[in-house]
């Protein structure tokens, strides 16, 4: 196996930062998120990090009512799966706009949501 | 490859049960053969236990064994459990029709079970958790049916699907379910009251959703020759299917209303089959929530792509219409005990095509099809004929 270019939690060590992070292909240019170990694309192991812009739009999302002991206490809130400007996509937390805001084709920006020791990806307004 | 029939089928009562997990187990167990009384248990050469998350529910792992005691079963040649999320039930009865097409047993049963209730409501809706990426997904606060709205949301703005199209399908199935006695629900459900349901995660609303539910079911797979034995009405495994887009969310068809693994599982189970979907009587379809029984319409190919919506507003799943879809009730009515439901679904097709549906036959029923996935990504179909069909 080779040295992982980014791991998860390297991600998201990034992501607190406020830097996002993907791998590139350096056999085909295919462009990936989360890491993966073979290309898709063309089944080589050629991986190098590249920075994401963080921005995007929303290709699809949900309010979350009904939540999950750990979340419950933050329902409602929404989750989006975003498609980022370089062409590969994210799932966040919709953070920093009014729910009912938001629709298929948004504009959004990618903004670290920092809970503690964990950080996960967030999408605000563009 | 040898023929495979299904020779025996039997389902417990789902709903919130007092019963132990031990107790599901038997239930099954004894409703299966009592439909084969010339089975005993010393005859099966095999046991394929479909349950996916008894380490938690009931503080129980080593679950093909207990159940293989449970039932006297002596294994001789496959004793196993599958665990596939929502998909384990069928792809338990997969394996035991591998094994029995290669000649290497002649007579399996598989057995679905789950116990999902807990004393804590929420440690349910916590548990059903663990089927998503706990790093890269569940740390979002998703839990399945957030997974699912992304779809019925995408498909609402790409098609037009409207969501009293969704509540029709909770409509149809829970009708399907009032009559069937071992169904979670059983009075049925007006559009008005689906549409005033409270909202679970947008789109979907709470009868747009399968409930938590316990339950089990057993089917007995046997060789052509044990079959004949059997029986003077198998009902055979014409083509199986299973497909892989993904597992992460980010990693699927990037448009949610397009599942292509479940296209392309249909396709290698009509292709076996030698069918295609006009062919197709009743079908089974994984309705863990609406948006996945109307996209199943399009890539089963009931209908054209975008159509779905229509489809089930029209009637064209519906008794008299082109395919009865989920005549037991489906997820949404019967309940999603996990591992029980593929299992549940075969014994349906199995009633159907002996024509032992009772209230819910589908007349002259030829060919039947089931339809579980574990996810929007993976997919598993298979398809079924009564004798000479």
């Amino acid at each position: 196996m080779t040295e992982r270019v980014i791991t998860l939690k390297s991600f998201f060590e990034e992501a607190r930062a406020g830097r996002l992070t993907g791998i590139r292909c350096g056999k085909c240019g295919e462009l990936a998120i989360p890491p993966k170990e073979f290309c898709p694309a063309c089944q080589q192991r050629a991986w190098g990090p590249v920075p994401l812009k963080g921005e995007g739009t929303i290709s699809s999302f949900t309010i979350i009512r009904v939540a999950p002991r750990g979340h419950a206490g933050e329902a409602p809130y929404a989750v989006a799966v975003v498609k980022l400007a370089e062409g590969v996509s994210l799932l966040g937390r919709v953070v920093d706009m009014p729910l009912e805001a938001l629709t298929v084709g948004l504009p959004v920006k990618f903004r670290p949501l920092v809970k503690g020791e964990q950080t996960v990806v967030g999408f605000g307004p563009a | 490859m040898r023929k495979v029939a299904l020779v025996g089928a039997g389902v417990t009562k789902f709903g919130v049960r007092k019963a132990t997990y031990r107790d599901l187990i038997w239930e099954a167990g004894k409703a299966c053969f009592d439909s084969v009384p010339s089975v005993k248990p010393h005859g099966l050469e095999g046991l394929v236990v479909g349950s996916v998350m008894p380490e938690r529910t009931a503080f129980q792992s080593h679950i093909s064994s207990l159940a293989a005691e449970a039932l006297g079963i002596t294994p001789s040649a496959l004793s196993a459990r599958t665990e596939h999320m929502c998909a384990s039930g069928t792809v338990g009865i997969r394996y035991a029709y591998a094994f029995i097409a290669a000649g290497l047993a002649d007579l399996v049963m598989v057995l679905g079970v789950e116990k999902l209730n807990q004393p804590v409501a929420d440690e349910a809706i916590l548990n059903m958790g663990t089927g998503v990426d706990r790093d890269w997904e569940a740390c979002y606060g998703l839990t399945a049916p957030p997974c699912f709205a992304l779809a019925a949301q995408k498909h609402m703005a790409q098609y037009g699907t409207t969501e009293e199209q969704l509540g029709l399908v909770g409509v149809k199935n829970h009708a399907h379910a009032s009559k069937n006695p071992n169904a979670h629900f059983q009075k049925g459900v007006t559009l008005e009251q689906v549409m005033g349901s409270r909202m679970i995660a947008s789109p979907l609303r709470l009868f747009m959703c399968s409930p938590i539910t316990d339950g089990a079911a057993a089917v007995i797979l046997a060789s052509e020759e044990r079959a004949r034995d059997l029986t003077d009405r198998p009902v055979w495994i014409r083509g199986t299917g299973q497909a892989l887009d993904g597992f992460t969310l980010t990693s699927l068809h990037e448009d949610y209303a397009h599942w292509p693994a479940m296209k392309r599982a249909s396709q290698s189970a009509y292709r076996m089959a030698s069918i295609g979907p006009a062919d197709v009587d009743l079908a089974e379809v994984h309705d863990c929530f609406a948006i996945a029984e109307i996209i199943a319409y399009e890539e089963l190919g009931f209908c054209e792509k975008g159509e779905g919506g229509h489809f089930v507003a029209t009637g064209r799943s519906d008794y008299g219409g082109d395919v009865v879809v989920n005549s037991r009730g489906g997820l949404m009515g019967c309940g999603h005990p996990l591992g029980a439901t593929g299992v549940a679904q075969a014994a349906e097709v199995y009633a159907q095509l002996r024509g032992e549906a009772g209230p819910r036959q589908v007349a002259d029923a030829a060919i039947g099809l089931t339809h579980n996935n574990s996810g929007m990504g993976e997919h598993v179909v298979m398809v079924y004929g009564r004798e000479g069909a």
